[in-house]
């Protein structure tokens, strides 16, 4: 059977370059399930868990918002950035959560900064969701 | 004339100088190794970002969006990226008078010039000039990474959709090699990228079907563009930490052969000196023996 070529990369460095039979990505609309011959296809990312399956294994990867592009068994994945499940630091996720509610206690909705730390909060929140199920 | 003593203690002055000039030419050699495999590794999610917002465009009849809008210029922002250390030759000066040519220039063009700064340096200058300093972001380079640069452009896009700015330059250090940086003015907003040249999709043999987008294709516009624009600024910042230790490294090599010069004219003049000291000595000692007889 064919098989989809996964890629992930963020703005720091190429995280991972594999070939899998499928892949399900934290799409705008919910998660969505790829398999080779998905139609060409390119979708928002939210943060959320993303998880690749090859056989009987399958790793799960936590990317905080992006872009996903399918192509021709073609899997690209542009991720602010990802990590292995395994490898979240649940503390520091945390502290940063907390951190930036704080901050989003003190900012107006017109606040250049409002956005950042709602986007913050949000990530972090997910994060720590992700770590949970892990 | 400097007795012996003297002249030793200078020399044992240089060379611990030579010492610290040396450690830290090796410091920023470390450095720049770094600094130049992130800027490698941020590469493939630049063009694969600029790939797909050109196929974007190309398969889009008008782009309309905030970021593109250009406006009568009012209000503009120069954000001027210098470094939190100095020591490093021309890298913070030669940034800082670009960025106060710029606004020599620009004085009539826009009503206001806003200034940020990253970096101490050029906030420490800029601080005692009569210039609108609007930000410092201090504590940059503690950690450079994508979020932050990503959190900058989301602040400064914001600023500019809310029509409290017409356009922001940044001004920093551009990375050419371990020995040339060359500053460079860039404009990053209105948004000026790879829409300029749709043209270069065909490049990426286009599928022939077109791709369905999950939400529709403005709502899609809406997050490639201010990551464009936060790639932009990542990479600016990943260029300017090369360039700022590349610069570091040069200005420390330099500082280390003028310390051994200095050393070896320091060593000439002590022999010389210990050679006139002893003659002399001689000549007391025979001219009072002669006096003897």
């Amino acid at each position: 059977m064919a098989k989809l070529s996964v890629e992930i990369v963020t703005p720091e460095r190429r995280v991972l370059s594999v070939q899998a039979e499928e892949a399900v990505v934290p799409g705008y609309h919910g998660l969505f399930g790829v398999r080779p011959g998905h139609t060409p296809f390119l979708s928002l990312m939210e943060p959320g868990t993303l998880t690749l399956r090859d056989g009987g294994s399958s790793q799960s990867f936590f990317v905080s918002g992006g872009f996903a592009e399918v192509s021709r068994d073609k899997v690209l994945v542009l991720a602010e950035s990802a990590e292995p499940i395994s490898a979240i630091d649940v503390a520091a996720a945390k502290s940063r959560l907390e951190e930036a509610q704080k901050k989003l206690k003190g900012l107006a909705a017109e606040d250049a900064r409002f956005e950042v730390e709602t986007a913050a909060v949000k990530r972090e929140a997910a994060r720590i969701a992700a770590a949970g199920r892990r | 004339m400097a007795s012996l003593r003297d002249i030793r203690k200078r020399i044992r002055s240089v060379k611990s100088t030579q010492q610290i000039t040396k450690a830290m030419k090796m410091v920023a050699a470390a450095k720049l190794r770094k600094a130049q495999d992130a800027i490698l590794a941020a590469r493939p999610y630049a063009q694969m970002l600029d790939l797909m917002i050109s196929e974007l465009v190309a398969r889009s009849e008008a782009v309309a969006h905030p970021l593109l809008v250009s406006r009568p210029p009012k209000v503009a922002e120069l954000v001027v990226l210098t470094s939190d250390r100095g020591l490093a030759g021309g890298f913070n000066s030669n940034v800082i008078r670009r960025a106060s040519r710029f606004l020599f220039e620009n004085a009539k063009t826009y009503e206001k010039v806003f200034l940020s700064t990253i970096g101490r340096k050029g906030h420490d200058y800029f601080k005692k000039r009569p210039v609108q300093l609007r930000k410092d972001f201090a504590g940059l380079f503690a950690k450079v990474s994508y979020r932050t640069a990503a959190d900058l452009a989301q602040e400064l896009s914001a600023r500019y959709v809310a029509g409290e700015l017409d356009a922001v330059f940044l001004v920093y250090n551009e990375f050419v090699s371990a020995i040339t940086q060359t500053v460079s003015l860039v404009q990053l907003l209105p948004f000026q990228g790879p829409l300029g040249a749709p043209a270069k999709a065909g490049k990426a043999e286009p599928s022939p079907v077109d791709f369905k987008y999950e939400p529709a294709r403005p709502e899609v516009l809406d997050r490639l563009l201010p990551q464009a624009l936060a790639v932009k600024l990542y990479r600016a910042l990943l260029e300017s930490v090369a360039s700022e230790q590349g610069a570091r490294m040069s200005a420390m090599e330099n500082a280390t052969s003028n310390a051994a010069e200095m050393i070896s004219n320091l060593t000439l003049f002590y022999n010389r000196t210990r050679q006139a000291v002893i003659t002399k000595e001689l000549m007391e000692i025979v001219s009072g023996a002669e006096a003897l007889k």
